[in-house]
């Protein structure tokens, strides 16, 4: 799992190590990357944000920071986030550990239809935890 | 021979540890001045959160702030005016309330505060994002935390304390004078002269430049302190500790050092 962690820069990772801004909403989450990696303004920013998370079903959490949120929608941001970046690879490292309140193979699997973005989406998991994936 | 040895050593470790603090304190700070000078950095939300970091350190306090400025003024007044008068001096009262007062106490006394209530919340909170890997979530994303997380932190200590102290100063300087003529216009005058000659250009400068120093001390090793906070929940008291004790002794060296500037 370790090797996860150092794949390259093609690769946008969500998982447990990489947490939200504790103190910002899950919009100021996401708009960050576009604000401050690709120079757009405020609104700009914050409107793709918000794109990002009504595409995902989700648009009410927006005003959400980190320690009010539920573990699914918590997920969420951080998939928002990592879909922002627009890296052809996304990796969704050990998703057991933040879903732990949905069945997730579901959960993640309706979020990929939903989010319809190109580019692939993996998961790395524990090899215990393959039954959960053929259901 | 063992025992001056282990000195020597601890000594030694003692140095090479000041300087790599000193290092990454200076290396944090021509980051932070390149990132103010990058046209990149400067847009609304960066000035959003500026605006909002002086609004919790500056705007917050301001009443707490100015009922002990108000107490602590009326009370060196008070000893500055019974000791005058005691030893027949109530003559040079205006301006020992001016030099005291205006230009040591309450700067030094702004920095403390500042330092206390948002430098240790400054220092706890990088601390945090450090030992929670929000860092390195920001690192993940090529999101630099510079213009957002610490650039608005910095300038918003230095225009805080600045303007704090200048309240702090106005205040006292309107006390002193309530103090030694009441409400009578008669000593305006005189007053105001005893200002204008201690208060010239060059005082007013460095006075404007040490708050700045203090500003940027309250602000800038809190970050750095937080920044080498080793990944240990438990370790957060501890970066706090040595981060408020960092800023205690460089608030002192500055104070130290603007003294033995203006009167040696």
């Amino acid at each position: 799992m370790a090797a996860v962690a150092e794949l390259g820069d093609d690769v946008a990772r969500v998982g447990f190590d990489l947490p939200l801004r504790a103190n910002l909403s899950a919009l100021d989450n996401i708009a960050l990357i576009p604000l401050y990696q690709r120079h757009y303004g405020a609104a700009e920013a914050s409107q793709q944000a918000q794109a990002l998370l009504t595409l995902l079903g989700h648009a009410d959490i927006a005003s959400l920071r980190d320690p009010d949120m539920t573990p699914s929608q918590r997920f969420v941001t951080q998939l928002a986030r990592a879909l922002i970046l627009k890296r052809p690879r996304l990796v969704i490292d050990r998703p057991g550990a933040t879903l732990y309140d949905v069945p997730y193979p579901r959960f993640i699997r309706q979020l990929a239809d939903q989010a319809n973005t190109i580019g692939t989406w993996e998961i790395f998991d524990f090899s215990w935890n393959q039954a959960l994936y053929s259901e | 021979m063992n025992f001056l040895a282990a000195s020597i050593e601890s000594i030694g470790a003692k140095i090479v540890r000041g300087l790599a603090v000193g290092y990454g304190l200076l290396a944090f700070l021509t980051e932070a001045l390149l990132a103010l000078l990058d046209r990149n950095t400067w847009n609304r939300a960066t000035f959003d959160v500026v605006v909002k970091q002086i609004y919790f350190t500056a705007v917050q306090i301001l009443p707490v702030f100015l009922t002990y400025v108000l107490v602590i003024s009326w009370l060196i007044i008070t000893i500055i005016l019974t000791t005058a008068r005691d030893f027949g001096l109530s003559a040079f009262a205006s301006e020992m309330t001016i030099r005291v007062l205006v230009l040591e106490l309450l700067p030094f006394l702004t920095a403390l505060y500042i330092a206390l209530r948002s430098g240790s919340a400054i220092n706890t909170e990088i601390a945090l994002m450090r030992v929670n890997n929000e860092l390195d979530a920001l690192a993940h994303c090529k999101v630099p935390p510079m213009p957002f997380e610490f650039l608005p932190r910095l300038i918003s200590g230095v225009i805080s304390v600045v303007a704090l102290a200048s309240l702090a100063c106005l205040l006292a300087v309107l006390l002193g004078y309530l103090a030694i003529y009441g409400l009578n216009a008669s000593g305006f005058e005189y007053y105001t002269r005893t200002i204008s000659k201690i208060l010239d250009f060059k005082i007013v400068a460095g006075l404007f430049f040490k708050c700045a120093l203090f500003g940027l001390a309250v602000t800038a090793i809190p970050i750095t302190a937080g920044l080498e906070t080793p990944k240990k929940l438990f370790m957060v008291p501890v970066s706090v500790l040595r981060g408020m004790m960092k800023v205690f002794f460089a608030i002192m060296v500055i104070e130290v050092v603007s003294l033995a500037l203006k009167y040696i």
